[in-house]
C-alpha cells in the first residue's frame, strides 16, 4: 500500500513550506489516512464477506453428500447413512473447534504439527479470524463424510462415532498442517527449506481432502468387507442399486453446487490485486478463472464416463455420470487454481478412466464400496495431484504463491521435475500416514468387534434395527388401500349434504 | 421438506401448501402493513406508525435490502406456528392465523425488541433503556422463535391431539413421519439458511470497531457463524447420546430436532457470546428439548413437528443463557459499534449484574402474554366458528385427498415388466 500513505513532511514544502503549509499538509495528510483506512476496513468487510459464503457453500456440500449417499443405498439403511453424515458434521464441529483446528493451524510450531488454538484460545490472531476457522471446518467435515461412504451399510454405530471424531480431530488435520500450514513441511507457502525447492501444491485439496478420506475408508472397506450378497460364490459381483437416483441427482447437484465455494473459495481473499493496483486483473479474475476449470473438469469427466460406461455396458447410466463428474471434481481441486481452463479438460478426461478402471478393479478384487469412495476420492484425488505436477502453469503459481520468485512450475510446461517429485512424496505420505492410523484404528474395532454388525442386523437393514424403524412410512396405521373403497364414498356423501353451513369452501 | 417428511404421507401437500402459503400471504401482509408496525419509524415505543406499503422506502435508516431481510424472518414466524397444528387443521384456517399472524402480532413483537424506538430494544438511549440494559434477542429466539412456538402452542392445544395420537388409555402412539430424507433435507438446509439468519442479522459487516487492530463487524460476524455452528452441534450430539439412553436406539429424527433445538438457542444471543458458551448453550438446549417433549405426552399435548417445545421452549431458554453469558466486549460491539468507555449490563455469570437478565426474562413474559392474548382468542374463535379442525373423516383420509385433489405420491405398483437392466437384455436378447 506504499501509494497510499501520505507524509506530511514531504507535503509541506510542495506548499510554501511555512506554518501554514505545515498545518495544511498535516490536515491533508490526516484526511488522507482516514480514507486509507476505510480501504482496510473495506477490504475486511469484503474478504470475510467472500470467505464466510464460500464456507456456507461448502457446508452445503455435506447436505449434498448426505443425499448422495441417502439415494446409493438400500431403503432399509438410509437413516442410518443420513445420520452419519449429520453427526459427521456435528461431532466434527466440537472436535475441530476443541483441537483440530489446533493441530491443523496452530503456528508458529513444527513442520509436523501445530500447538496453539486449541479451543480457540487467543483467537482472532493478527493471522486469522473466525470466518478462517468455519471454513476450515467446513472441509474437516467434508473428509469425514467421505470415509463414511466407503463402510456404508454395514458398519456398527459406534465405529462411526469413533472414527469420524479420530478422523476429524487428528489425522485429517495433520496433513493439512503439511501442506496448508504456513509451517508445514511440505507447504508451498513455506518461507524457508520448501521440500524439493519447491513445497507442494494441493490448492483445495485432492491430497488433503480426498485422498486422506478415500484411504480411510479403503482400509474400512476392505477389514470389513463387501456386503452380505455383493458377491456370489464364484465372485461376481451382483448389482445392488440404490434406492433413489432422485436423490444421488440431487446430492450431485448440491456438491457441484458446493464446490465452488470448496476451490473459488480456497483463496481465502478476493480482494488483491496482482502487481500494480488499478488493473482490471487480480485474484477476482483468479477467483474466476477457478470456477471456470472445476466447471470444465467436472463436466469432461461427466461426458467422458457416459459415453465410456456406454461402450462398456451399452446403456446409458445415470449414476455412473453423477459419479463420474464428481471424480473430476476431486481431481481438478488440487490444480484448480494454477492451470489454465484448457488443461482442466484434460483433467476431467483422464479422471474419468481413472474411476472406471479403479472401479473395474475393484470388483476383480472382490472390494465392495458402496458409494465408489475409495475408487472416486483416492483414485482421482491422486490423479488430480500428479495432474498438478504436469500442469501447473508459471504465471498462475507464481501470483498465488509469492515467496519464491522462479519457483517450479508443472513438468509438462516447462517447469522441471521438483514439483512433480514432491507431488509423489504427497501421494505417499498421504497414503502412509492414513493408512497407519486409520487402517490400524479400523483393524482394532474388528478385533474388539465394534465393527461390522451382524449377518442379521444386515439383512433386516440398519433402520429397523439401530434407528428405531424404516425412513419410509408409506402404510398408515389405517390401512386405507382395504377401506379406501367405503372411505371414498362416505366422503362423498358428506362434502354433498352434511357440511355446517359456517363451514368455508374447501 | 423438514415438514413434509415429518408428516403422514397423506397429509405432504397440505403441509407443503401451508408452507408456500405462510411465505406468499406473509408477503402480502408483511409488506402492507406487517413491516410499518414493527419498524415505522416513529418514536412510539409498542407500535411502528409509517412505512405502510413501503411509502418513503428507502428512507436514511432503511433501504430494499433490509426490507427483504426483515419479511425473511417475518415468514419463518408462520411457518413454524403451522407445524404446531399440522395434519388436522383446515385450509382456511391457515389462511386467516398466518395473515394475522405475520401481519400484526409478530411486527409488534419485532418493533419492541428491534426498532429503535422499541421498548425493549438495546439501542434506545441510554437513560430509557429498560433496567439500564434493553433485551438482547439478536437474531429472534423471541422475537421469531418463541412467538411462532406459542402460537403454535394455542392453536395445538385449542385442536386437540390427532385421531389416535393417544389411545383409550392417554398412552402415546407414535405416528412417524413419512420420510426420512425429506426430514434431514430440510434439517441441513435450515443449517444453511441459518447462516444468514444468524450472522446476517448484523445488516452491515462494514464498521470498523475503535481501539483495536483490524477488527470490526467482519470479525463478530465470522465468531457468529462459529457460536451458531457449536450451540447446534453440541444440541445434537447431545440429543444423540441423551436418546440413546432413553430409548435404547440412535435416532436420527431426534438428532435433526436437537440440532434445530441448538439453533434457535443461540439465535438470541449468538453474536454477544464466547464459542465456549455456545457448547453451554447448545448442551443445555438439547435437555430442555428432550424434556418438554417428555411432559408433552404426559400432558397429552400433540404437537406433530415438536414446534412448540423446540421453538418455544429453546427459544425461551435462549433468551435466559443470553442474561446469563453475554460478554461485555462483545455487547458493546453489537449494539454501540464497539466504543468502549460505556457501562452497560452483560452477561450475570460473566459479572455483568441482574439488569440483562431481568430484562431477558421481561422479554419472556410479555411475548408469551402478547402472543396469548392475540393468537390464543383467534385460534378459539376459529374453533367455536368450526372453522379450525377438519372432521374426523377427512383426518382419517387425509387432507391431501380431501382438500387438496389427490395424494403427494403417485406410486405406480411396478409394471410386470423386468425391473433390472440385466432381465431387460435377456428379454430383448430372446425376442
Amino acid at each position: 500500500m506504499a501509494a497510499l500513505s501520505c507524509s506530511a513532511a514531504d507535503l509541506s514544502p510542495f506548499l510554501g513550506g511555512d506554518t501554514n503549509a505545515t498545518a495544511a499538509a498535516a490536515y491533508i495528510c490526516g484526511r488522507f489516512d482516514a480514507v486509507s483506512n476505510k480501504f482496510i476496513d473495506t477490504a475486511f468487510a469484503v474478504d470475510t464477506t467472500y470467505l464466510l459464503f464460500s464456507a456456507y457453500l461448502v457446508f452445503a456440500m455435506q447436505l449434498g453428500f448426505a443425499m448422495l449417499c441417502a439415494g446409493s443405498v438400500r431403503a432399509k439403511n438410509t437413516m442410518n447413512i443420513m445420520l452419519t453424515n449429520v453427526i459427521d458434521a456435528a461431532a466434527g464441529g466440537l472436535f475441530y473447534y476443541l483441537f483440530g483446528f489446533a493441530f491443523a493451524f496452530g503456528t508458529p510450531s513444527n513442520g509436523f504439527i501445530g500447538r496453539h488454538f486449541f479451543g480457540l484460545k487467543r483467537f482472532p490472531s493478527a493471522s486469522f479470524d473466525y470466518s478462517y476457522f468455519l471454513y476450515q471446518w467446513c472441509f474437516a467435515i467434508a473428509a469425514a463424510g467421505i470415509t463414511s461412504g466407503s463402510i456404508a451399510e454395514r458398519t456398527q454405530f459406534v465405529a462411526y462415532l469413533i472414527y469420524s471424531s479420530f478422523l476429524t480431530g487428528f489425522v485429517y488435520p495433520v496433513v493439512s498442517h503439511w501442506f496448508w500450514s504456513s509451517d508445514g513441511w511440505a507447504s508451498a507457502a513455506r518461507v524457508n527449506s520448501l521440500l524439493f525447492g519447491s513445497g507442494v501444491i494441493d490448492f483445495a485439496g485432492s491430497g488433503v481432502v480426498h485422498m486422506v478420506g478415500g484411504i480411510a475408508g479403503l482400509w474400512g472397506a476392505l477389514i470389513e468387507g463387501p456386503r452380505i450378497g455383493r458377491f456370489d460364490h464364484n465372485g461376481k459381483p451382483v448389482p445392488l442399486r440404490g434406492h433413489n437416483g432422485t436423490l444421488v441427482v440431487l446430492g450431485t447437484f448440491l456438491l457441484w453446487f458446493g464446490w465452488y465455494g470448496f476451490n473459488a473459495g480456497s483463496f481465502l481473499n478476493i480482494l488483491k490485486a496482482y502487481g500494480e493496483s488499478g488493473s482490471f486483473y487480480g485474484q477476482w479474475s483468479a477467483v474466476g478463472r477457478t470456477a471456470v476449470t472445476t466447471t470444465l473438469a467436472g463436466s469432461t469427466a461427466a461426458l467422458t464416463t457416459l459415453f465410456g460406461k456406454r461402450l462398456l455396458v451399452d446403456h446409458w447410466n445415470l449414476t455412473d455420470v453423477c459419479n463420474g463428474l464428481l471424480g473430476g471434481f476431486a481431481a481438478i481441486t488440487s490444480g484448480c487454481s494454477v492451470v489454465d481452463p484448457w488443461a482442466a479438460i484434460i483433467c476431467g478426461f483422464v479422471a474419468a478412466w481413472v474411476l472406471i478402471g479403479l472401479n473395474v478393479l475393484a470388483e476383480k478384487f472382490n472390494y465392495d464400496d458402496p458409494l465408489e469412495a475409495a475408487q472416486l476420492h483416492a483414485g482421482c484425488g491422486a490423479w488430480g495431484i500428479i495432474f498438478t505436477g504436469l500442469f501447473a502453469k508459471k504465471q498462475y503459481v507464481n501470483e498465488i504463491y509469492t515467496g519464491l520468485p522462479g519457483r517450479p512450475y508443472g513438468l509438462l510446461m516447462g517447469g522441471g521435475l521438483r514439483l512433480i517429485a514432491a507431488h509423489v512424496v504427497q501421494i505417499l505420505v498421504v497414503a502412509g500416514w492414513v493408512s497407519a492410523t486409520m487402517g490400524t484404528l479400523f483393524a482394532m474395532l474388528h478385533k474388539l468387534k465394534l465393527l461390522r454388525i451382524s449377518h442379521e442386523d444386515e439383512a433386516a437393514g440398519m433402520d429397523v434395527t439401530s434407528h428405531g424403524g424404516y425412513a419410509y412410512h408409506d402404510d398408515d396405521d389405517d390401512d386405507r388401500t382395504k377401506k379406501s373403497g367405503i372411505m371414498m364414498r362416505m366422503v362423498a356423501e358428506q362434502t354433498a349434504t352434511t357440511r355446517s353451513p359456517y363451514q368455508l369452501p374447501v | 421438506m423438514l415438514c413434509a417428511g415429518s408428516v403422514r404421507a397423506k397429509n405432504a401437500m397440505n403441509i407443503m401448501l401451508t408452507n408456500v402459503v405462510d411465505a406468499v400471504v406473509g408477503s402480502i401482509s408483511y409488506f402492507l402493513f406487517g413491516f410499518a408496525f414493527a419498524f415505522g419509524s416513529s418514536s412510539n415505543p409498542f407500535i411502528g406508525t409509517d412505512f405502510f406499503a413501503l411509502k418513503d422506502i428507502p428512507s436514511s435508516s432503511y433501504d430494499y435490502s433490509f426490507f427483504l431481510y426483515q419479511w425473511a424472518f417475518a415468514i419463518a414466524v408462520a411457518g413454524i406456528t403451522s407445524g404446531s397444528i399440522a395434519e388436522r387443521t383446515q385450509f382456511s384456517a391457515y389462511l386467516i392465523f398466518s395473515f394475522f399472524l405475520t401481519g400484526f402480532v409478530y411486527p409488534i413483537v419485532a418493533h419492541w425488541v428491534w426498532s429503535s424506538s422499541g421498548w425493549l430494544s438495546p439501542s434506545l438511549a441510554s437513560s430509557s433503556l429498560l433496567f439500564g440494559s434493553g433485551a438482547i434477542d439478536f437474531a429472534g429466539s423471541g422475537v421469531v422463535h418463541l412467538v411462532g412456538g406459542i402460537a403454535g402452542l394455542w392453536g395445538s392445544f385449542i385442536e386437540g391431539p390427532r385421531v389416535g395420537r393417544f389411545d383409550a388409555f392417554g398412552k402415546a402412539v407414535p405416528m412417524r413421519g413419512h420420510n426420512a430424507t425429506l426430514v434431514v433435507l430440510g434439517t441441513f438446509l435450515l443449517w444453511f439458511g441459518w447462516f444468514g439468519f444468524n450472522p446476517g442479522s448484523f445488516d452491515k459487516i462494514l464498521v470498523a470497531y475503535p481501539n483495536t487492530t483490524g477488527q470490526g463487524n467482519w470479525t463478530a460476524v465470522g465468531r457468529t457463524a462459529v457460536t451458531t455452528t457449536l450451540a447446534g452441534s453440541t444440541a445434537g450430539i447431545v440429543t444423540l447420546f441423551g436418546r440413546r439412553l432413553l430409548v435404547g436406539h440412535w435416532d436420527a429424527l431426534d438428532v435433526c430436532n436437537g440440532l434445530l433445538g441448538g439453533f434457535v438457542a443461540i439465535t438470541s444471543g449468538c453474536s454477544v457470546v464466547e464459542p465456549w458458551a455456545a457448547i453451554v448453550c447448545g448442551f443445555f438446549a438439547a435437555w430442555v428439548l428432550i424434556g418438554l417433549n417428555i411432559l408433552a405426552i404426559k400432558l397429552q399435548f400433540d404437537d406433530p413437528l415438536e414446534a412448540t417445545q423446540l421453538h418455544g421452549g429453546c427459544g425461551a431458554w435462549g433468551l435466559i443463557f443470553t442474561g446469563l453469558f453475554a460478554k461485555k466486549e462483545f455487547v458493546l460491539q453489537a449494539y454501540d459499534s464497539g466504543e468502549s468507555g460505556i457501562v452497560r449490563p452483560y452477561g450475570l455469570f460473566l459479572g455483568g449484574g441482574w439488569g440483562l437478565l431481568g430484562a431477558q426474562v421481561v422479554e419472556v413474559l410479555v411475548i408469551v402474554g402478547w402472543v396469548s392474548v392475540t393468537m390464543g382468542p383467534l385460534f378459539y374463535g376459529l374453533h367455536k366458528l368450526g372453522v379450525l379442525r377438519i372432521s374426523r373423516e377427512d383426518e382419517v383420509m387425509g387432507l391431501d385427498i380431501s382438500s387438496h385433489g389427490g395424494y403427494a405420491y403417485n406410486a405406480h405398483p411396478e409394471e410386470t415388466g423386468p425391473r433390472f437392466y440385466g432381465e431387460y437384455v435377456r428379454l430383448q436378447a430372446k425376442s
